[in-house]
């Protein structure tokens, strides 16, 4: 069967400016991703994973190569993004933010509350629903960001270190929550990260990059059985197994991107 | 309050003090520099002649207009030029030109092409809003974060979702802080602009007491360009918390805390109750006009002085509710700020002597400048205000409220209003106002009723509990009907002028309440019994007054 997502041999410059030169953000990277598969991408910072996000989210256009996402059903919309913090409106309540992109879809407005309201308690913020984010703490502005998402019900959904900036117990049950949607769900997911645990507590398969011009490194098929339990898995030898295996590539690239940061 | 903001209330006060000394004493001349006392004087005679009104309405329209014919156009090319970019290049570089020009050097040349007239006077105000909202709207829409359309684009916004859900909700606060400023700069100029050609405004009335060389006049005026511009600073800080309510700050979080004290005092002070004790008053005060004196300064103290002892009067009365342990939150009754613990008991009692002290005070003045009759009239007010619910032999438990309210909310403040202002008291003031004692009285029954079986279950005294269901619904028959009874007697006996029969058109309300009454018992059904009436006292009160006042224009203009 044809790929959910093909990502063929995508290259990203970055015009140069000044003194320095053309920069290679994303280096050739080619990749298939499964319909139903949640693939995870880690790597060093700045090696390009978020451009290869964003280009798959058609916030930018890459340099060269193709990218196809294959349609299954017209009347869903086809991708969704949770950015980096949640990225949720300001000016919005919770209810608004969580019904936005049905709004922009022109679905009626009593039918996209009642969706909104029904994301808003999956992800236990009832309380919450006519607050405003700016009085609401870190990880409840990602949570809504999560709800927005899954509220616009699309066939893929891109995010984009979407716990990054949380701390640790808070991001523990975030992943927990994500686990539990996305399992009762069919959706294709391409989760970037710079955790390796994460990587290893949510993805079917985690995919390894190189520091600038990312490419892809190393391919780790993830074998816990799903339904996942995000705490339990961190106990299991094969956990800590995987762990080290991935380090050890990542580790060598770690370096040569610091060292290409001093070099600069 | 803490004591810092005690301190913030203290450094004007002392300075007042030491300015007010200084020149009592003689450092300071007082033809250069006139104390404190002597501008509010001053003050107080513009408000009497009703001048300060007008020249501040006058000021206040010229803004208001240069505000809207400058500030919306400005609003709406600034958004463009926020979000295209060729708007952007057509429009800032001329913007940016004129900008910079101090508006006020403009107005030769605006007089030149438009005349001395109202219009070079708005359009000064319009041209220099124009500039300065126009730059700082564009601006503002520039800096909402470009994240955010990245957001929108992700979920599959068009150009046209993108304004009107990032770039316009986006950049809202912005566009509020440069209506302040444009607020800000149009109150500045109004003043200079009028100090040039002007026969009015407040600018005018400044610059016409320096020609007189009258500093208090100028002073009082200066003192009400800083009162006009802290309301209108007021008014907006109200309007961005409407329009922009998603700005949380310290700032937002503390006035939330104040906005939630504000309202527990409200519902503690009970704010329907005060056309209660304004209709007397200036029933009084259109009776007074009727037979030719009417003073508006000493009409408005009065009025002051009504409210404050009626915001006393209820203060007191929360106060020793809690105090004889009447459970409010049970009841229907409002109030019960101490019994929820929103408010302390000491704090309702202080603010209630607090209000009685200022009520009292007016009272003193009103009293120097009309005879004893009014302190009399004051110290009866104030005793039956009082011992409503304190003491030993409290009025309200002894069956004796509407009795009280009846005497103290009709003719006691009509006729004490009147005094104020005629300095006698006559027969028909009295008569006239029997009708208006009935109807308040009436309210405080409409309560009683409601709460008749569970004032009985606590062994209050009312006459309601006293008279039992039947003779309870009698009783508000009789203050029912004695109004308008009252009302027929009096103009037929010709006290009151034939047009105050207009209340008459209140009567199928009246009506309708005393046939609910008939067979209602239950509290809730009670409740709009007790609304409704306070209603009907308003309007009968209101369309008695309009009586009034119809029949002394009439007769000035010559038509009676």
């Amino acid at each position: 069967m044809e790929p959910k997502i093909r990502i063929d041999n995508i290259q990203v410059v970055y015009p140069g400016r000044g003194r320095t030169g053309p920069v290679e953000a994303v280096g050739g990277v080619s990749l298939d991703v499964a319909d139903g598969e949640l693939v995870c991408v880690v790597g060093p910072s700045g090696c390009g994973k978020t451009t290869l996000l964003r280009v798959l989210a058609d916030l930018e256009q890459p340099t060269s190569g193709q990218i196809t996402l294959r349609r299954d059903n017209p009347a869903r919309p086809l991708k969704a993004t949770v950015f980096q913090g949640g990225g949720i409106f300001p000016w919005m309540t919770v209810e608004q933010n969580v019904a936005y992109g049905l709004q922009l879809q022109g679905v009626s407005p009593a039918q996209r509350i009642a969706t909104a309201r029904h994301w808003i308690g999956e992800i236990g913020l009832e309380r919450f629903a006519h607050a405003y984010p700016t009085q609401l703490s870190g990880g409840m502005q990602q949570r809504v960001g999560l709800a927005r998402a899954f509220a616009f019900d699309a066939e893929v959904l891109l995010m984009d270190e979407p716990f990054g900036a949380l701390d640790a117990q808070t991001r523990l049950l975030l992943q927990q929550t994500l686990l539990q949607q996305w399992e009762r769900s069919s959706k294709t997911v391409m989760f970037v990260t710079h955790s390796i645990e994460e990587a290893l507590t949510l993805g079917d398969r985690v995919c390894v990059m190189s520091a600038r011009p990312g490419r892809l490194l190393h391919e780790v098929q993830v074998p816990f059985a799903r339904p996942r339990d995000a705490v339990a898995l961190r106990t299991d030898a094969r956990f800590s197994a995987l762990f080290a295996e991935i380090w050890g590539v990542l580790r060598t690239e770690v370096d040569r991107a610091r060292a290409d940061e001093v070099g600069a | 309050m803490n004591r810092n903001r005690w301190l913030s209330l203290l450094s004007p006060l002392v300075l007042l003090g030491l300015w007010e000394l200084a020149v009592q004493i003689g450092w300071i001349n007082r033809i250069f520099l006139p104390p404190p006392s002597e501008v509010f004087h001053t003050l107080s005679e513009l408000i009497a002649t009703g001048q300060i009104f007008r020249d501040t309405g006058i000021s206040l329209l010229r803004v208001g207009l240069g505000f809207l014919l400058g500030g919306i156009p400005a609003i709406v090319v600034g958004l463009f030029m926020g979000v295209s970019p060729v708007v952007r290049a057509l429009v800032q570089p001329l913007a940016a030109a004129i900008y910079p020009i101090p508006k006020i050097a403009l107005l030769p040349l605006i007089i030149v092409t438009l005349g001395l007239g109202e219009t070079s006077k708005i359009a000064t105000i319009a041209v220099s809003v124009f500039f300065l909202v126009v730059l700082n709207v564009a601006a503002s829409v520039l800096q909402v974060d470009p994240r955010y359309f990245e957001v929108a684009r992700s979920f599959g916004a068009r150009r046209r979702d993108l304004f009107w859900t990032v770039a316009l909700p986006g950049s809202l606060p912005g566009i509020m802080n440069s209506i302040k400023l444009g607020m800000g700069f149009a109150l500045t100029l109004i003043v200079g602009v009028e100090f040039v050609g002007a026969d009015s405004g407040i600018g005018w009335l400044i610059w016409q007491a320096y020609e007189l060389y009258a500093i208090d006049r100028m002073i009082a005026g200066l003192v009400v360009v800083a009162l006009v511009g802290w309301l209108i600073t007021v008014g907006l800080d109200e309007l961005e918390y409407v329009l922009v309510p998603w700005q949380a700050s310290s700032v937002r979080i503390k006035e939330r805390r104040v906005r939630e004290h504000v309202r527990i005092w409200w519902t503690t002070i009970r704010p329907w109750s005060y056309t209660a004790a304004m209709i007397p008053v200036l029933l009084g005060a259109s009776i007074a006009a009727y037979d030719g004196a009417i003073n508006w300064w000493l009409l408005l103290l009065t009025m002051i002085g009504s409210v404050a002892i009626q915001l006393g009067t209820n203060l007191i009365n929360e106060y020793y509710d809690d105090r004889k342990g009447i459970d409010k939150v049970q009841v229907f009754g409002i109030g019960g700020a101490i019994q929820r613990g929103e408010l302390a008991a000491w704090q309702v009692l202080l603010a209630g002597l607090l209000a009685f002290a200022v009520g009292s005070g007016i009272g003193l003045y009103l009293v120097s400048v009309t005879g004893p009759f009014i302190f009399w009239l004051g110290v009866f007010s104030v005793a039956t205000g009082f011992f409503y619910t304190a003491g030993p032999f409290a009025l309200a438990y002894v069956g004796l409220g509407e009795l009280a309210v009846f005497i103290f909310m009709g003719p006691v403040i009509v006729i004490g209003s009147y005094y104020v202002q005629a300095e006698t008291i006559t027969l028909p003031v009295v008569l006239a106002s029997l009708p208006v004692g009935f109807l308040v009285a009436a309210i405080l029954h409409a309560n009683n009723l409601r709460d008749l079986d569970i004032d009985r279950q606590f062994g209050k005294r009312t006459l309601a509990t006293l008279l039992g269901r039947s003779g309870a619904n009698i009783e508000y028959y009789v203050l029912v009907g004695g109004t308008y009874v009252s009302l027929i007697v009096t103009v037929a006996l010709g006290v009151m002028p034939w047009l105050t029969l207009i209340t008459l058109v209140t009567l199928p309300a009246a009506v309708r309440l005393m046939r609910i009454v008939a067979v209602e018992t239950e509290p809730h059904a009670l409740q709009p019994v007790l609304r409704q009436t306070a209603k009907l006292h308003m309007r009968f009160g209101s369309l008695l007054i309009f009586g009034w006042v119809a029949a002394w224009l009439m007769g000035s203009f010559g038509y009676i």
